[in-house]
């Protein structure tokens, strides 16, 4: 099979900023003319960049489904939440649409993004010529699904604002959060700094 | 206009076909994306950005969710459960959920609002392609939808011990997540520079 077309064999590339097609420029940096957005033919040190985000949130992953999220203390007892005990509360209290939602959003897109854009990256370094469009889709998925990991986030702000009832109960958060929200924007960091198209890229020759 | 289109996720490059007035292209060999459908209407974009500044406005003015325990109540604004992070110490997520609900959406809307208006009239705004630059940049990190149902996650896990009431800045929080998906579907990045190409037709150019 003959190599298709590709910006890089003709000496043109793309404004990632503003989609214009740009004659390949020579100097280091060069700027987009339409929209002065710095051009490149691929993102700078994109799988190093990304491999480090990665790890970031991998790491972060733990302490983030482990430490507590919340403390909910009220007159009877004291409670710790992490993720996964708040979705547990939320399946036994019977709403399991929410559960189902919760566990999907804050415990499966967070590890999942983290295991497949490693595949990705590992085989993006490798070149390998299998399932290229498979693994172009499954990125796509990741960018568009990353996103919906923040729900938890925003659940715990207006818990913890909203419960402070004097003497009644109150939500303290905790470290869990925060390592949480860290690793949902490494990892939506991390699907922004891979440049897809390596996936395509052939090994110079 | 050149006449080569690289598709950005894979490279390949395609041959510029006639403008597609509706539908889309994709890439041949990846599926990406290559061009959406053309011809919104500017005034329509602009219809849409004020009618995002006004909900903006509603869902930070009013309270969100006010909750009734014992005879005592709460409220809480969007910003108020921003604050709510950083009263307990935690300023990064404050400052998160603050950028992503309430500042991001903002300099969207607004910076939109900056460009298309002297657009309208054939003018340039200053400083334009940075405008233009910030808007592409700051996009993906606009969070309304997914805030909206963290709000009703909130919401379900409270209702089993309070009584609950949802306030206006909810409701217009649904409306602005709809208003913003309009507004962002008819403004991508590669429309507003074809407005600002002088001459191209600016009202809906459907025949």
């Amino acid at each position: 099979m003959s190599d298709p077309a590709t910006g890089r064999s003709l000496g043109l590339l793309i404004c990632l900023d503003c989609r214009l097609t740009v004659r390949d420029v020579k100097s280091a940096d060069s700027n987009c003319p339409r929209c002065s957005a710095s051009l490149c033919v691929r993102k700078p040190h994109s799988l190093a960049v990304t491999t480090t985000l990665l790890i970031s949130a991998a790491l972060l992953y733990l302490p983030a489904n482990l430490l507590p999220v919340m403390d909910t203390r009220t007159f009877f007892d004291d409670e710790n939440d992490t993720i996964m005990s708040g979705v547990l509360v939320l399946l036994h209290s019977g709403s399991w649409p929410i559960a189902v939602l919760v566990f999907i959003a804050s415990i499966i897109v967070p590890l999942l993004k983290i295991l497949a854009l490693g595949v990705l990256v590992f085989s993006a370094y490798a070149h390998s010529p299998r399932g290229r469009l498979q693994r172009s889709q499954l990125y796509r998925m990741l960018e568009f699904i990353g996103r919906w990991s923040m729900l938890d986030i925003y659940a715990i702000s207006l818990l913890a604002t909203l419960v402070q009832v004097e003497s009644f109960a109150s939500i303290t958060v905790g470290w869990g959060a925060w390592a949480f929200g860290a690793v949902v924007v490494l990892t939506l960091l991390a699907a922004h700094t891979f440049d897809e198209r390596l996936l395509w890229d052939e090994p110079c020759a | 206009m050149p006449s080569v289109i690289l598709c950005p996720a894979c490279d390949l490059a395609h041959r510029r076909t006639a403008p597609q007035r509706s539908g889309r292209t994709r890439c041949a060999r990846c599926h990406a994306l290559l061009q959406r459908p053309e011809g919104a209407a500017i005034d329509t974009a602009i219809a849409l950005a004020v009618c995002c500044l006004v909900l903006l406005w509603l869902a930070n003015a009013y309270p969100l969710v006010a909750m009734q325990v014992n005879g005592s109540s709460r409220e809480t604004t969007l910003m108020g459960a921003a604050a709510g992070f950083y009263t307990q110490g935690y300023a990064t997520l404050a400052v998160l959920v603050l950028l992503t609900t309430v500042i991001i959406p903002l300099v969207e809307v607004a910076s939109l609002l900056y460009i298309l208006i002297p657009l309208r009239r054939e003018r340039a705004a200053h400083g334009q392609r940075a405008v233009i630059r910030l808007l592409t940049r700051v996009r993906p990190w606009s969070f309304m939808e997914v805030f909206m149902l963290g709000a009703l996650v909130a919401l379900v896990r409270l209702s089993k011990f309070a009584h609950v009431v949802p306030g206006s800045a909810l409701w217009s929080s649904a409306l602005l997540m709809l208003c913003m998906a309009a507004l962002t579907s008819i403004t991508s990045p590669e429309q507003l520079w074809r407005w600002t190409v002088p001459g191209h037709p600016r009202g809906a150019d459907h025949e």
